[in-house]
């Protein structure tokens, strides 16, 4: 019976792939690279960007100031609620009134959390999104289950445009389970298109801009 | 022929709030895309290359289908291959049977949509719940989607308030927003939290590093594949791009067209099951490679469903998704629906348009759509009688001059008469909802005599 099954599947396989092998031209060539367009970088646009769809931008601090954000941050959106840190995110903050995120927890070990701090990699200045590599959330459900979501992110690494965001993604970016591009709190405007922030995922999300 | 889809519509029709309503929820989506368009300076060029893109992806698919293969699995990923929507849903019917799973939290698929993929599960008495806010709504509504990208914009708050009250228990008259939505939010939490399993499409897939893409708002997709430990992922063959380097380009596209934002809220690269737990990729052609092996008709398989063309049809806009009675509506469903034969009915979705050219101009991936719907009529041979006379009739008299010249002159004296409503006046169905112009009074035929032997 699983027998069957298993050959059901590989001729499937083959069928489906003998009709393509059948139509494909092989002709046209890949066009190659997009030229980078021609959008103004930098922190500032990013901060208005991410604005823009809902996000806000903190920064840019550096040191014991960005320890005094993280601290104000944590109380204004947790009130008494649950504080977690991504350990890459607490290198950067030093000790404070978060637990850190365990790479064996559950993931359901994050429903109740309040404020999740997690470190961004790239953050994108057309469009406010912070990309978050699988290596610095390791539990990927702290990312949707936090009600509020804080980014950590090095101003140095805002780039203007998509393409080069991909390009400055760390090199095993793809080598975990996921990166996640952010741009803003969960929303939807699923009824009578009203825009209403924090459908599933965080209701608010804080960026971070940090000087080194 | 077209009497199905004109009844379907005459239906929506009669409800004239409900139609202003659908068509400016619409026509601001489409608003929206023009504002955001407009700050991308080289937006024609990222639609040239991403057509471009994609043109080379289709004529090398079957390559590119074999390296997603090989390094889907390379990461972890179990593949298998559909051909059609029986096979697809029966594929995910049994991983949920092996694995006893009750419970599946569903993020929005189109695929899933076209291949009736939720009435099979429930037949197996597993619970499927939709998670997207609008798919939720149409689903507690026992309805299908209307729109691609917002299933419930025929709906209104109060509906919407009414229907949550009923199916959820809200309080009676809640029909702000913000306030349903929460109420959503904290009923679907539960559901997510309780999920053994989840299913999400794809809206990439990258054969350079076997990855698959899913993009939402809501962060509904997010939550699913964060939380339980079995995702399986289900994904039309066409969703293919050949490497990394090239998803910005189709990122930057997508929800700029779709709703006006310049990236969606959360684009998710996954690549591999999450540690301890499995993915499944379900790779459907259900008619795809047909549209592939169609010279005419294979530009279809570069659509990134947007919905760009839906928000943007005039048809779409005031008949709204009902009247398509298609998984997909709008220009793009009637392109799609005689290849993926969802449902009886689809050929005849040709007619529905004015082949104004709307669609195909506001198109990321510049789709001939209305070109694509020419030739469909041309292909389906859906004429009826009076058509079939009217064209032997036109083609007769446009061969012979001295008939054409007698023609002109009997339409102006007749030309009147058609354009007013009485019994048996073979124009009536036309004349449903459109005015026929005066007769100048003198064939064009008359005119052109005229005015060259007058000079000026
Ligand atoms: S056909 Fe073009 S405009 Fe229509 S949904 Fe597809 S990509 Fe968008």
């Amino acid at each position: 019976m699983v027998a069957t099954k298993g050959n059901t599947e590989v001729s499937a396989r083959e069928e489906i792939l003998g009709r393509i092998r059948l139509a494909a031209l092989h002709k046209a060539r890949h066009p190659g690279q997009h030229p980078p367009p021609a959008l103004p970088g930098g922190w500032e646009t990013f901060a208005g960007r991410l604005e823009s769809v809902g996000g806000t931008p903190h920064g840019p601090v550096a040191g014991a100031e960005l320890r005094r954000m993280a601290f104000d941050l944590a109380s204004t959106r947790a009130g008494d609620g649950r504080i977690v840190a991504e350990p890459t995110a607490a290198d950067w903050l030093g000790p404070g009134p978060w637990q850190l995120a365990s790479d064996a927890a559950i993931p359901h070990a994050y429903e109740d959390v309040a404020v999740g701090f997690v470190r961004g990699r790239v953050a994108c200045a057309e469009n406010g999104a912070v990309a978050v590599a699988g290596s610095d959330a390791t539990s990927r459900a702290l990312l949707v289950l936090c009600q509020h979501l804080v980014l950590i992110v090095s101003v140095d690494s805002v780039v203007p445009d998509l393409h080069a965001g991909f390009a400055a993604l760390p090199a095993d970016a793809f080598g975990h389970h996921h990166l996640t591009w952010i741009s803003g709190p969960s929303k939807t405007a699923d009824i009578e298109q009203a825009l209403v922030y924090g459908a599933h995922g965080p209701l608010t999300l804080d960026v971070i801009g940090v000087e080194r | 022929m077209t009497a199905r889809l004109d009844q379907r519509a005459r239906e929506v029709l009669a409800d004239e709030d409900a139609v202003r309503r659908h068509d400016a929820s619409v026509f601001d989506l489409r608003q929206r895309r023009d504002a955001a368009v407009a700050e991308v300076p080289d937006w024609e060029a990222l639609r040239e290359r991403a057509s471009g893109i994609k043109r080379h992806l289709l004529d090398h698919l079957d390559r590119y289908l074999e390296r997603f293969e090989t390094q889907a699995r390379a990461a972890g990923v179990r593949v298998h291959w559909a051909t059609d929507a029986a096979s697809a849903n029966r594929i995910v019917s049994e991983l949920l049977a092996a694995r006893q799973v009750r419970q599946v939290i569903k993020s929005k698929s189109m695929l899933t949509e076209e291949c009736g993929l939720n009435p099979v599960l429930e037949a197996r008495g597993i619970e499927v719940v939709d998670t997207d806010l609008g798919e939720r709504i149409v689903q507690l509504a026992g309805e299908p989607p209307s729109h691609i990208i917002v299933p419930a914009i025929h709906r209104s708050r109060f509906e919407i308030g009414a229907l949550f009250h009923r199916t959820m228990g809200t309080p009676e008259g809640e029909s702000d927003p913000e306030r349903l939505t929460r109420l959503a939010r904290a009923d679907l939490r539960r559901k997510f939290t309780e999920a053994d399993a989840a299913i999400t499409g794809v809206n990439f897939a990258v054969a350079e590093t076997g990855s698959i893409v899913v993009v939402t708002n809501e962060g509904n997709a997010d939550l699913g594949m964060s939380l339980p430990n079995l995702h399986i992922a289900c994904m039309g063959l066409e969703k293919l791009i050949p490497a990394m380097s090239d998803l910005p380009v189709f990122l930057r596209l997508l929800a700029r067209s779709a709703t006006g934002q310049p990236i969606s809220v959360y684009t998710s690269v996954v690549t591999g099951p999450r540690p301890g737990a499995e993915l499944h990729v379900v790779i459907v052609d259900n008619g795809r490679s047909e549209l592939l092996a169609s010279d005419g008709h294979r530009g279809a398989l570069g659509c990134i469903r947007c919905g760009a063309c839906l928000n943007t049809c005039p048809v779409y806009r005031k008949a709204g998704g009902y009247a398509y009675d298609q998984p997909i509506p709008g220009p793009i469903g009637a392109v799609l629906a005689p290849s993926l034969r969802a449902k009886e009915g689809g050929a005849e979705l040709a007619q529905a348009s004015s082949l104004c050219g709307s669609c195909s101009a506001v198109c990321p991936m510049r789709i001939d759509l209305h070109g694509q719907l020419l030739a469909w009529r041309r292909e389906n041979r859906t004429a009826g009688a009076l058509e079939r006379v009217v064209t032997f009739v036109a083609a007769t008299a446009m061969t012979r001059p001295a008939l054409f010249g007698a023609a002109g002159r009997t339409a102006a004296n007749f030309w009147s008469l058609l354009g007013r409503r009485f019994a048996g006046n073979p124009a009536a169905s036309w004349l449903h909802g459109r005015e026929l112009p005066e007769h100048p009074g003198e064939s064009f035929r008359a005119q052109w005599l005229r005015r060259r032997e007058t000079p000026k």
